[in-house]
């Protein structure tokens, strides 16, 4: 609900700053992705698998014609199951299948920036998205969890492009590969790291 | 505006059913994988320093409401496979009025219908499925280490095994537990391989240092 309120607040805001630019389609739009995801570092110690349970979604508005704000939301699930072995602790010895996940929904506020007028065929852009991301860790030994639920700071830098469906068209193809992080410490995860490509839509609507 | 709070409404419908795509590994999961063996052990004791044992002759079942002794199919399959698996570490089975180094005490846990925090401290010099009279030991009860950390909300089966050779000011430690958790750890096909691998996480307890 507070994030609805906040998009609210962030379309009006922007409606005041609305200037005048060569208006190809409406300024404001919304997105919606499918997202695999790869996790690096101490996070692929965690859970290895590529990601295939992933999406974002989001709305934008278009100050001019190369520069947008907008805000972002999203979910990514890691996976993965360890065949039993024995965790061993100070005096305590732990035999038990794993399985490992950690569920991520970020909301972040984001800018893009797009490399070409809105009236070409391919619209490159560029974008970043500061904000925070909830992360719920399961470790489940056998049918038992071990779980936290935070919030943590992040970021995601984001390189794509836009293809519109005919020229002027407010419907456009959207593929673009975005990098994530978050300062996240959780058991042996040191920070999260994530490689992730979107494929989707954006709809221009008023 | 109409049109965007339309499609703005979509967006959120789309986002609350995507949400619920989350997978839940409880439910690809077998009996066997569902389960976890774990054991307990006094780091600061040698286990070598042991020669014999006794066990129980039946096992305890412990509920919310009473405790109570069984001997079942399950209870027997119990006994005869940890016995033998100390046997196999080199210990010695005596009868327990023989002073045995070491008492084994078997239980079934059962909080399936109401979960409770369960402290094995309680044990303590409880009758029941703790006698100290049965060990010889009138007045003592059993004490953990308070490293031992056991929370119940299910079906459990725990094995215990107390020090009678070196009681600490009127109590006797116990040195080293296992614990079965999980589906089907009351099930007795399950008692082999689930003891073999308690004592298989345990390459500690044996009688000699060799």
């Amino acid at each position: 609900m507070k994030s609805i309120k906040l998009w609210i607040l962030l379309v009006a805001a922007s409606l005041g700053v609305h200037s005048a630019f060569s208006q190809v389609r409406s300024p404001l739009s919304i997105n919606a992705d499918y997202s695999v995801a790869q996790p690096f570092g101490s996070l692929k110690d965690y859970a290895n698998k590529t990601s295939f349970r992933g999406w974002r979604a989001g709305i934008q508005y278009q100050l001019n014609d190369q520069l947008a704000i907008g805000i972002r939301s999203g979910f990514q699930e890691f996976y993965e199951r360890v065949p039993r072995a024995v965790y061993a602790d100070k005096g305590t010895d732990i035999s038990a299948v794993q399985t490992r996940t950690l569920q991520v929904t970020p909301i972040l506020a984001t800018v893009q920036y797009q490399l070409t007028k809105p009236d070409a065929a391919v619209i490159p852009y560029v974008g970043l998205g500061i904000g925070t991301a909830n992360m719920v860790y399961n470790k489940y030994y056998g049918q038992f969890t071990d779980r936290y639920n935070s919030w943590q700071f992040a970021a995601s830098p984001e390189i794509g492009i836009n293809i519109p469906f005919g020229k002027g068209s407010p419907v456009l193809f959207n593929a673009s590969v975005q990098y994530s992080y978050s300062p996240y410490k959780q058991q042996e995860i040191t920070s999260y790291n994530v490689l992730q490509g979107n494929v989707g839509l954006r709809v221009h609507i008023n | 505006m109409k049109k965007a709070m339309l499609v703005m409404c979509a967006a959120l419908g789309v986002t609350l059913s995507f949400s619920s795509c989350s997978k839940d590994p409880l439910k690809d999961m077998t009996e066997e994988e569902s389960r976890i063996y774990v054991t307990n052990y006094d780091d600061s004791v040698n286990f070598s320093s042991y020669r014999t044992f006794s066990i129980v002759d039946s096992v305890a079942v412990a509920t919310n409401t009473n405790e109570r002794r069984a001997l079942t199919d399950y209870d027997k399959q119990l006994i005869q496979d940890v016995t033998r698996s100390l046997e196999a570490r080199g210990y010695t089975r005596v009868d327990r009025a023989a002073k045995p180094d070491l008492a084994v005490n078997l239980t079934r846990i059962d909080n399936t219908y109401s979960a409770v925090y369960y402290n094995p401290g309680y044990w303590s010099g409880i009758g029941g499925y703790y006698d100290p009279f049965y060990w010889g030991f009138p007045g003592y009860g059993y004490y953990w280490p308070s490293y031992y950390q056991v929370y119940q909300q299910e079906r459990a089966v725990s094995i215990d095994m107390v020090d009678l050779k070196n009681p600490r000011n009127n109590q006797l430690v116990a040195v080293w537990n296992a614990m079965l958790r999980g589906s089907g750890v009351w099930n007795v096909s399950n008692v082999n391989s689930m003891v073999s691998a308690v004592f298989e996480q345990s390459a500690y307890l044996k009688a000699t240092n060799n």
